[in-house]
């Protein structure tokens, strides 16, 4: 099923909060979404309430702690926090490529993986950049368009969400601009179209591979790897 | 008139918490780190082992938490979230990350009933928790038990919503649909979010 609309299935926004989305891929596009989407930061903000008073109602165990307040800040003045202006340092060291419209938890992520942005050619004014692959085929990898280029007619063999940053897109009679996310399913065929008014670029998370219906496309899509 | 008195002390409540927050942030205020250790440490610790991590971990991860607390405490924005709902974002957080580090043994301790977490905190009890914690908690118990049960499931055991249905039995679709109706009842009752 598909929810045609600019935010995701609420069970996504409680995987988000709760943590059983743990993979880092998947929370860096869902963290970069909820930086983007006023709707999306209300809906988790709510649920991280709800996470909050859940655990203020968590019955401490009997019996008590191991250690105390005094534990805790002996271990701070005792440690040598070296590592926190490390990541400071790190920070400076890879700025956002090309000025680049990243949200932070985007670049944070470039930044833990010490990885900068590689665009390759995907297509005639596409080009995309893979920024990551799991054990099972996911990717999460960023694409930019062109004005008013087409991504030719395809489906999914698996789930696939894709985030503006930049510009926007249509799919059918749907704009989807900074912040909103669509989110397709296996079965769900998209003709998809970036608006006229500028370029546009997106983070997209995808799980099986692209089924385009042009043989061609196919043959091509050994190339570009998606 | 009940509902005043609740919400006041709500607010004051919630205020006390991120006025500790915010000394500990500002003047390193080791008295009112000791106060939000008492409430919040057994707490944190109570929670993760719901999650299924193991006593001695559950100590280990319960005291960077703590210390994360203690160092970061500048960086908490009251005008952002409660104090109760920053803490929470990082012992889930801290929670992640010891999840990532052990994906693989995880996996294969599931199925030792040994390791089965107690079972979730009733909602009605929760009734009586004070501050914010106590309008999400009644918003919780007024919702229909089969949402609730999802909702709580997912935080006190830290399951995704596809696990939820697979130790319930449930197509995932019924998960998702309660997800939605809870999520929609949830808006109404809190009003506004955040």
């Amino acid at each position: 099923m598909s929810q045609r609309g600019h935010t995701l299935d609420d069970s996504w926004y409680l995987d988000y909060a709760t943590g059983a989305l743990a993979e880092e891929a998947y929370r860096t596009l869902l963290a970069s979404h909820v930086e983007l989407s006023g709707e999306a930061r209300e809906r988790v903000a709510a649920l991280e309430r709800v996470g909050a008073a859940l655990l203020q109602s968590a019955e401490a165990a009997p019996g008590t702690l191991g250690f105390d307040a005094e534990t805790i800040m002996a271990r701070d003045d005792s440690a040598d926090r070296g590592s926190e202006p490390q990541e400071a340092i790190d920070r400076a060291k890879h700025p956002a490529s090309d000025d680049l419209p990243f949200p932070s938890a985007l670049q944070e992520f470039l930044d833990r993986r010490r990885q900068s942005v590689r665009w390759g050619y995907l297509g005639p004014g596409l080009r995309k950049a893979i920024l990551w692959r799991g054990e099972t085929g996911e990717r999460l990898w960023l694409l930019r368009a062109q004005p008013g280029m087409s991504i030719p007619h395809h489906g999914h063999k698996g789930a696939e969400l894709t985030l503006v940053l930049k510009g926007s897109f249509w799919d059918a009679d749907q704009q989807y601009r900074p912040g909103d996310v669509e989110e397709a399913y296996p079965g769900v065929e998209h003709d998809i179209r970036i608006d006229s008014d500028g370029e546009c670029i997106c983070l997209a998370l995808t799980e099986g591979r692209l089924r385009f219906e042009n043989p061609l496309l196919q043959a091509f899509q050994l190339f570009t790897g998606l | 008139m009940t509902q005043f008195t609740e919400r006041a002390g709500t607010a004051s409540e919630a205020s006390l918490l991120a006025s500790r927050l915010e000394r500990i942030g500002r003047q390193r205020d080791r008295e009112a780190f000791r106060e939000l250790f008492d409430r919040f440490a057994p707490r944190i610790r109570a929670f993760l082992a719901s999650r299924g991590v193991a006593p001695a971990v559950a100590d280990d991860l319960t005291q960077e938490v703590m210390l994360t607390i203690w160092r970061r405490a500048e960086s908490y924005d009251r005008s952002k979230a409660a104090a109760s709902t920053w803490i929470f974002t990082i012992a889930r957080n801290r929670h992640i990350d010891h999840y990532r580090k052990n994906q693989r043994a995880r996996a294969l301790d599931e199925d030792d009933p040994q390791l089965q977490p107690d079972p979730a905190p009733a909602a009605d009890r929760l009734v009586e928790q004070s501050q914010d914690a106590g309008r999400v908690a009644r918003a919780l118990s007024e919702l229909p038990a089969d949402q609730r049960d999802i909702i709580e499931l997912a935080f006190s055991r830290g399951w995704s919503h596809s696990e939820i249905a697979e130790n319930l039995a449930l197509p995932l679709g019924t998960v998702k649909s309660r997800i939605r109706l809870a999520m929609a009842r949830l808006k109404m009752s809190l009003g506004e979010w955040s």
